[in-house]
């Protein structure tokens, strides 16, 4: 199981490289959501702020009413914004469960495809 | 699984998880659909055949509402499939579902040019071009991430159900035509045919089961069974009427025409009824259009982004659109239709979808089947009735319709339908079988290949063990207001050991 540490340090680090990257900006350009990531086994809860395709605010705690929430275990959490998993794979094994619309959910694995596979 | 959140921004509620489901079944083919239905069963008796397939449709209502409940993913389908027979079948299954789609998106572009073609007085060749120019449009559009939002599609559908509903009921008012009475005197009606219209009618309620893919963005998960029902009851009473009309009104060639709605609004309200039509007809299509590119692109997208199909299927454009399933997805229905135009058949089309419906209630019934065995202390929403009954008569009928429907063209024997559903199958099921494993196991030496790049985590117990570099690496990846993330001498000396394989 990942400390909520572990997730922050993660999910700064994801921030840091979704804002570094370029394409990704552009492709994002006109998104704007809050998204909570809530951990399903130590049910702590992480804020994503994202305006404009510019990751704004990752905070612990539940802050701003989401548009998305995005559940999944602490570890998968960890490992999703360290990009060591595909969370495509584990949404489709319906390990990673999402309350969104699918256009933010496609986004979002936008995100991760982006950083990690191109 | 952690609880739904009471103050979700955006959600979707019961009006347009009917729109939603109303209008991904009403397309243009609906009128065809109901026009050719005349053909096996006379006119005032069509709607019987309409109810029967209603009270089916109702049986795969409560299959998808279980299995919704169960999954309330957009990946439901994949899942329930996956989880409930090997994944290779669920995988041919799935691909050939998807055919269905393509065969609607085909079939409402080549009603849409046919119409156009006509109402504009251009030579019947021209079908081909406005066809190739209206997936174009729909493609460009959709590249361009240009969606019909939700309330949009709220007024389209419940516009367009309103006006086929009104235009179904002044018929009755309107007395019977000498063409209506010859052309039901031209075909020959029975048991069979009564049989094979049944099929055919399931065909004007498919694809209302596709709105449990917006499982996740309702404000609660019961809406997705009543919306569907309430879909369901929308589409029975506009069919029934419109079909009632039709057979009071039209003649043997407005009734065989690509585009026998136009006749029927010249009918009932003359040349306001025909323009009526023509502008209902459009937006059908750009439902349909917005809706099936959208839902079946994104469901490519996911696949390959999983690994089932080639990668190249998941690249994306810079406006966030999985362009690779747009541009395939416009190719297929773009052939299929021009194969349409060529063979100036489109009865296949509708026969073939309906058998490729009918399969997939029947295969649904079966996923009920053995999800209560294998999962039969998970928690669901909404739970079939009678379910060993339900779904073993659902299993049989839908069987039965699926092959009798295969078989079954304009009221004649005819294969066709049956060696298309056979084509598309034995494509999947090569691709699954052959191509799929060699594709995954390349993807997995991939990952294996690829560093892990988490960070394990212990408590650092000896300061000296961090480096200047890795401490300034931290400070930039924390976050005001966040605890300050602490680093194994294990990550920096690269020796920190490798996770799981389930890297992107």
């Amino acid at each position: 199981m990942a400390t909520p540490a572990e997730i922050a340090e993660a999910l700064a680090d994801y921030r840091d490289r979704c804002n570094g990257n370029e394409r990704l900006r552009r492709m994002l350009r006109t998104w704007s959501r809050v998204v909570h990531f809530r951990a399903v086994d130590d049910g702590s809860t992480f804020t994503m702020c994202v305006v404009e395709g510019e990751i704004t605010e990752v905070a612990e705690g539940a802050n701003h009413d989401p548009e998305v929430v995005i559940s999944a275990t602490s570890e998968d959490l960890a490992d999703l914004f360290w990009g060591d998993l595909n969370p495509a794979r584990k949404y489709l094994a319906g390990e990673i469960t999402v309350i969104g619309s699918a256009d933010d959910l496609l986004r979002i694995d936008a995100m991760a495809s982006l950083l990690w596979e191109e | 699984m952690v609880g739904r959140p009471s103050t979700l921004r955006r959600s979707m509620g019961l009006r347009t998880v009917t729109s939603t489901s109303t209008g991904l079944a009403f397309a243009a083919i609906e009128y065809l659909a109901v026009a050719s239905l005349l053909v096996y069963v006379a006119g005032d008796l069509a709607w019987v055949s309409i109810a029967v397939a209603g009270l089916l449709a109702l049986l795969a209502w409560g299959y998808f509402s279980e299995l919704s409940g169960l999954y309330p993913t957009a990946a439901g389908i994949r899942l329930f499939m996956a989880k409930s027979m090997d994944d290779r079948a669920a995988l041919v299954i799935t691909f050939s579902y998807l055919a269905t789609i393509v065969l609607v998106l085909a079939a409402d572009a080549f009603i849409v040019g046919s119409a156009l073609t006509h109402v504009t007085g251009l030579p019947a060749w021209a079908t081909g071009v406005v066809v190739a120019a209206l997936l174009g449009l729909a493609t460009t559009a959709n590249l361009r991430g240009i969606t019909v939002a939700g309330r949009v599609q709220d007024v389209t559908t419940y516009l367009v159900m309103a006006v086929t509903v009104l235009l179904g009921a002044l018929s009755l008012t309107k007395t019977r035509t000498a063409a209506s009475l010859a052309a039901a005197h031209t075909h020959h009606h029975g048991v069979g045919s009564f049989v094979v219209a049944i099929g055919l009618g399931v065909l004007l309620y498919s694809s209302f089961e596709w709105v449990t893919m917006n499982a996740e963005e309702v404000r609660e998960q019961r809406l997705i069974p009543r919306g569907m029902l309430i879909a369901l009851g929308l589409l029975f009473v506009a069919c029934a009427l419109v079909s009632t009309g039709m057979g009071r009104l039209l003649s043997s060639g407005e009734l065989a025409s690509a585009y026998p709605q136009l006749f029927f609004g010249k009918r009932v309200l003359g040349e306001a009824g025909y323009v009526l039509m023509c502008a209902i007809t459009l937006v059908t299509a750009v439902n349909t259009f917005n809706g099936g590119f959208i839902t079946a692109s994104r469901f490519v997208y996911a696949t390959a982004r999983e690994g089932s199909l080639p990668r190249s299927f998941a690249k994306l454009n810079d406006r966030a659109v999985p362009w690779v399933p747009v541009v395939a997805l416009a190719t297929s229905s773009l052939l299929a239709s021009l194969a349409v135009v060529l063979a100036g058949s489109f009865q296949v089309l509708l026969s073939t979808g309906a058998a490729l419906e009918c399969g997939v209630y029947a295969v649904a019934a079966l996923c009920v089947l053995r999800l209560r065995k294998r999962q039969a202390a998970a928690e669901r929403e909404f739970r079939v009735r009678a379910a060993r009954l339900a779904c073993g008569v659902g299993l049989v009928l839908f069987g039965v319709l699926g092959l009798l429907s295969s078989v079954s063209v304009d009221n004649e024997t005819n294969p066709l339908p049956l060696a298309i559903i056979a084509v598309i199958a034995g494509i999947a099921s090569v691709y699954v079988l052959r191509y799929l494993p060699r594709m995954r196991a390349a993807e997995e030496a991939r990952r294996a290949a690829a560093p892990r790049r988490r960070r394990p985590p212990i408590a650092v117990t000896d300061p000296a063990a961090i480096t200047p570099a890795s401490a300034a690496s931290a400070a930039t990846a924390t976050t005001p207001g966040l605890p300050t993330p602490v680093m194994d001498a294990g990550f920096l000396d690269g020796t920190a050991p490798t996770g799981p394989d389930d890297r992107p």
